[in-house]
């Protein structure tokens, strides 16, 4: 039996004030958890209300406006079309983070369940649910993108499911590396012995601890996931026009580096803000939910 | 950065002078053509040219293969031409020059074409040139075989014959006024006979190259370079200077122009003409700008859809701003046109005050679409091209301006693959985008897209038998006045029927290092000016 | 060991077969094919040549006609010709792969030589202003897309100091000089994203495994700190950075797209992406059947060194 060496707090009670006090107590000490929260609290609500920031829209074209320097008027400056850069890069906080969301999301989930699956039934079902996955990986990622959208055509929703391809192996592997080192776990094996049915000790025992590590996988690919759904929309995937999105945009821009490099450097720090925020909520959540890997 | 004002201004003066020329020479009986002095041939002899010497040019666009029959991308033909020959090409300012025939002559009841072939010309491979090569070649581009895009141009071509060794008639259906422009550059050539019954003779022709022209093909690696030679043998004395030519493939824009501004590549053609903003100030380039054959354009599906509705086609065409489309799409650099590429407006262009259904027009469209039935207007599908830059700001315009109109449209972004599968099925869906053209001849240009079956493929489903007819008739008039009418007239009704909606033709921006002299960029946005060029 | 080996080659090259059917039927799914680019828009309506064409091809035999023909050139060692020029699928596969292995090694090294650097002196200085200008750089590193970065790269260098790298490629046995700098940049850009990402999972490594009881156990037995460090932690992060160098290895040729076309180099990527377009079917067989080989060889090599790092682990 291992003494732990545990700084975790004990609360005292357990009504809702004393939850509340807990929790501010963890974020002062977690101060990547804390910052986290806030970067992508700040993103979710520019998610949520991207038209309060500016007077304009995303799509008001005005040729005679073209390409103009940041000015008082425009933050970061007009398009070649006219379009406020500023504008368009708040617009597509919603659809870049939301594809990259969902392209993360469904394979976590999907990982999760079919990783599951595999650690804790082993066998055939692991045979074939890894073959499936080492399948899966041996295709080029960005080439299987082009594919499913060249069979699917172009668009939000095949982008996102060839990004989701492409994460499904990384989120199996986890699952499946959790699972099968919960399963070998003694109290597994109890309730196995005891007759509890598999199922049950599947959700109620193994799910739950699995649940952790998946959640912080996906903090951690976040950011790397925008920036293969940036490159998808470098080569001319993803979404369609007139959508904004950054990748979108920063491919645009690129093509006036000179004469108008403002096109190109906003949607950079959105990117850049975005995954700050998220690999730092990533690195505060691991922190404060497996207290054995304290740093 | 200089603006190559002399090579541009001098082109400038000479294009009027040369299309008055040529107007004066059409109306003439065109059944003759004397054989142009050897030192006219693909430009004028410059003052001062060294020998010697390689260039590198920079290409977005790769060839898929050096196949100049089998390969229709103007990807292709911008570099074969340098390596093939056909019986005739089309010069700058648009008329069709004698090459491999020396001179031209027609029958009385203009069925019988017979050329005079150029004595001493070799091919690549040592073979001399015969008129059996001749034959071989153009019927092998008409025969099955071949499965060739081109043999649409020589369709009115019942028969060739071989007179003697430097004699070849062809004898024709139908009189076609077009015969000519179709032995010359694109999509035909002339091998040596036989060439293609061997097995793997087309893969062959990535490796060595077996044409008549000034290069030869050293080496070809897909995703890198492009290396041609000159020709020891070539037949035009004088020409080229180059020693060699290498073409790299840059497919990123940007790496284009550093490649410009570091002088790692010596000329290019922009893949954006507004791409030349880009190199303000730098030193050491200069660029000229050419007046395009090819034409950016809205076509619209007459057969299902939102767009069967001759109300709904005529509402867009009302509705589009041109030179708003224009200035979104490639900041201005182009010319709004009328109904055929600008680099044709001079010659063949009906006057565009002359058109109806022309825009910027909202409020009229909005009236005809009430009219025919559409109070709230209508929704279309808008497609655009991945790869062809200029379609989305230009799509995005449209998008905003049909929505003056009481049109509510979506874009549709396609891979160029699926795309031509569903143009050649006919069931492109509602407006598509396009950007097509050809040598400035308007049969070769109009026939195929607006005759009907199985005249022509009509490939927007505009199903009018009068237009057939009327560009039937053009083909086999010999007289320019009449041609000029015809086609004037067919314009008319396509633009009545807005069937199809061409909005510009953007120019062609050459940029070359100073060290680069005498490059005159064709207005196809072929490579030809490269024969004549030299460098220090 | 070698039941171990034949096993895994066995499953490899299933694991292959299986990818080489599914890269068939999707390529066939996607709609056109070379015929259409041949023929373009002026020749897209004509049947004659359409059909003549097809049966140039033998794309008008069914496709599992045309898989098995691909199979036993595969058998024969072959992987066919490119439908564009002619040229051996294997020439223009492996030529291509050389370019973007030479990038993926050379970028891979960069990484494990500044990342390993970074995130030991960030673990051993934990919580300094060394740790946390390090941590800053690795966020930033992972957070900026590298071809974006190759991009801005690839300006400043034309801008500011009038240089670019060569055009043309050449081999690093044909030209080690010119090819230095052609690899040069895009070994930076991709080199410091993985720099970062490195660095970042070394730190946390570190200070996990240090917080792990053999090593409270070894400190207490009085070992130096620097030694507790060198025989313990050490070799126990072997085993995971091994591992994570090739998710790295098989990412960056899996994504190696994008900064190939920023930089011109002819990879595997660009190969493949063209192919695609011009829908010319036996090389992106070929090339996706090569790269999945190279993916299963590369998960081999590792599971081999995690043999060789660990004692512990066996294959027998």
């Amino acid at each position: 039996m291992t003494v732990r060496n545990d700084r975790r707090l004990v609360p005292k009670g357990t009504g809702p004030w004393s939850r509340l006090a807990t929790l501010i107590q963890v974020l002062r000490k977690n101060r990547e958890l804390l910052i986290g929260t806030l970067l992508t609290g700040f993103l979710i609500v520019v998610l949520t209300v991207p038209g309060v920031w500016t007077p304009y829209g995303p799509n008001e074209i005005d040729t005679s406006k073209a390409l103009q320097a940041p000015s008082t008027a425009h933050l970061f400056g007009t398009d070649e079309l006219g379009r406020d850069v500023a504008t368009r890069v708040l617009w597509g906080t919603r659809v870049t983070l939301g594809m990259v969301a969902l392209a993360l999301g469904i394979p976590a989930v999907l990982g999760m369940i079919l990783g599951l699956l595999a650690g804790y039934f082993r066998g055939p079902t692991d045979a074939v649910l890894s073959r499936a996955v080492d399948v899966l990986l041996s295709f080029p990622s960005m080439i299987t993108a082009v594919i499913i959208t060249g069979i699917l055509g172009p668009g939000i929703r095949n982008g996102v499911l060839a990004l989701a391809l492409v994460y499904i192996p990384m989120f199996f592997r986890v699952a499946r590396g959790a699972t099968m080192a919960e399963a070998n776990q003694t109290y597994v094996e109890a309730a196995r012995a005891l007759g509890v049915r598999s199922a049950s000790t599947v959700s109620r025992h193994v799910a739950r601890n699995i649940v952790t590590p998946i959640v912080i996988q996906f903090t951690i690919l976040f950011p790397a996931a925008i920036q293969i759904a940036a490159a998808l929309g470098y080569l001319g995937l993803g979404v369609q026009p007139p959508t904004p999105e950054w990748g979108a945009i920063l491919n645009q821009g690129k093509n006036y580096l000179f004469n108008a490099p403002w096109i190109s450097v906003f949607p950079g720090i959105a990117i850049v803000f975005s995954a700050v925020a998220l690999s730092t909520l990533g690195r505060g959540l691991s922190k404060a939910l497996d207290p054995d890997a304290r740093r | 950065m200089t603006n190559r004002t002399p090579a541009s201004r001098r082109h400038l003066l000479i294009r009027p002078l040369a299309v008055a020329l040529t107007l004066l020479l059409a109306l003439a009986p065109a059944f003759a053509q004397e054989s142009q002095p050897l030192d006219q041939l693909y430009g004028a002899e410059p003052e001062g040219a060294q020998q010697g010497g390689e260039v590198v040019v920079g290409i977005v666009y790769e060839p898929p293969a050096l196949d100049p029959v089998h390969q229709q991308a103007d990807a292709t033909t911008a570099i074969t031409v340098l390596m093939y020959q056909g019986l005739a090409y089309t010069d700058w300012d648009g008329t069709i020059r004698p090459m491999l025939a020396t001179s031209w002559s027609a029958s009385e009841d203009g069925l019988t074409w017979t050329f005079d072939l150029r004595e001493g010309v070799t091919f690549h491979n040592g073979d001399e040139l015969t008129a059996a090569d001749v034959k071989y070649s153009y019927d092998y581009i008409r025969s099955e075989d071949c499965g060739c895009a081109g043999s649409v141009y020589l369709n009115a071509v019942e028969s060739i014959e071989v007179i003697d060794d430097f004699t070849v008639a062809f004898h024709l259906a139908s009189r076609n006024s077009a015969i000519l422009a179709g032995v010359a550059d694109k999509l035909t050539a002339v091998f040596p006979e036989g060439y293609f019954d061997n097995e793997g003779a087309q893969a062959r022709l990535n490796q060595t190259s077996v044409g008549t022209g000034p290069f030869m093909l050293d080496e070809f690696r897909p995703n890198q370079s492009i290396r041609l030679v000159r020709n020891p043998n070539y037949w035009q004395p004088g020409a080229p200077y180059l020693d060699a030519i290498t073409f790299v493939s840059v497919p990123d824009g940007n790496s284009l122009l550093n490649g410009l501004r570091t002088g790692q590549i010596d000329l290019a053609q922009l893949a954006r003409p507004q791409d030349v903003a880009q190199l303000e100030g730098v030193n050491g380039v200069s660029y000229q700008e050419q007046t395009s054959w090819v034409q950016k354009s809205l076509d619209l599906q007459a057969g299902g859809g939102a767009t069967e509705d001759l109300a709904v086609r005529q509402a867009i065409s009302l509705a589009v701003d041109k030179q708003e489309i224009l200035q979104a799409a490639v900041q201005g650099y182009g010319q709004v046109i009328g109904l055929i590429p600008a680099g044709m407006q001079e010659r063949w262009g009906a006057p565009l005050d002359e058109l109806p259904m022309q825009g910027p027009n909202p409020e009229r469209a909005r009236q005809i679409l009430t009219d025919a039935g559409y109070p709230d207007g209508v929704e279309v599908q808008i497609t655009t091209i991945i790869g062809f830059d200029w379609m989305t700001p230009a799509a995005e315009t449209l998008v905003s301006q049909l929505a003056e109109a009481g049109i509510r449209a979506t874009i549709r972004r396609q891979d160029l693959g699926v795309w031509i599968d569903n143009w050649g099925a006919r069931s492109f869906v509602d407006v598509t985008l396009n950007d097509w053209g050809t040598v400035p001849d308007p049969s070769l240009l109009l026939d195929a897209h607006f005759q009907m079956e199985p005249v022509g493929n009509d490939f927007r489903n505009w199903n009018n038998e009068e237009a057939t007819e009327l560009l039937a008739q053009a083909k086999q008039a010999t007289d320019y006045d009449e041609r000029y009418a015809l086609y004037v007239e067919v314009q008319k009704m396509m633009a009545e029927d807005a069937i199809t909606i061409p909005l510009f033709s953007s120019s062609i921006i050459a940029v070359e290092r100073d060290r680069v002299n005498n490059y005159v960029q064709h207005p196809s946005g072929w490579y030809h000016g490269l024969i004549r060029t030299w460098v220090e | 060991m070698t039941t171990f080996l034949a096993q895994r080659f066995l499953s490899m090259l299933l694991t292959a077969l299986i990818v080489s059917v599914l890269v068939v039927l999707l390529v066939h799914t996607v709609p056109g094919n070379i015929v259409q680019q041949m023929l373009g828009q002026l020749g897209a309506s004509s049947t004659e040549a359409r059909a003549t064409l097809e049966a140039y091809f033998g794309l008008d035999r069914p496709i599992h006609v045309q898989y098995l023909d691909w199979l036993g050139d595969l058998l024969r060692g072959s992987l066919g010709e490119s439908w564009n020029q002619g040229t051996p699928v294997l020439e223009l596969v492996l030529r291509a792969f050389w370019v973007s292995a030479e990038l993926a090694v050379l970028s891979l090294l960069f990484a494990l030589v500044v990342g390993c650097v970074f995130g030991i002196v960030a673990a051993i200085l934990r919580d300094t202003v060394a740790d946390l200008a390090i941590q800053t750089f690795n966020v930033l590193g992972l957070s900026l897309p590298a071809f974006w970065v190759g991009a801005m790269m690839l300006v400043v260098a034309s801008n500011v100091f009038s240089w670019g790298p060569p055009f043309r490629y050449v081999g690093p046995l044909d030209n080690p000089g010119l090819n230095a700098q052609i690899m040069f940049l895009p070994m930076l850009a991709l080199g410091l994203f993985n720099a970062a990402a490195i660095s970042q999972f070394v730190r946390d490594l570190i200070l996990g495994t240090v917080r792990r009881d053999f090593v409270r156990t070894a400190t207490a037995k009085g070992l130096s700190r620097s030694v507790v460090y060198a025989k313990h932690v050490f070799r126990n992060i072997l085993v995971p950075l091994t591992s994570f160098s090739g998710v790295i290895f098989i990412g960056i040729l899996g994504g190696v797209v994008a900064i190939e076309a920023v930089f011109n180099l002819p990879g595997i990527g660009r190969l493949l992406l063209w192919a695609l377009q011009t829908r010319d079917y036996p090389v992106v067989q070929g090339g996706i059947f090569l790269m999945a080989i190279v993916t299963l060889l590369v998960n081999l090599v590792v599971d081999i060194l995690y043999a060789v790092f660990d004692p512990r682990i066996t294959y027998a």
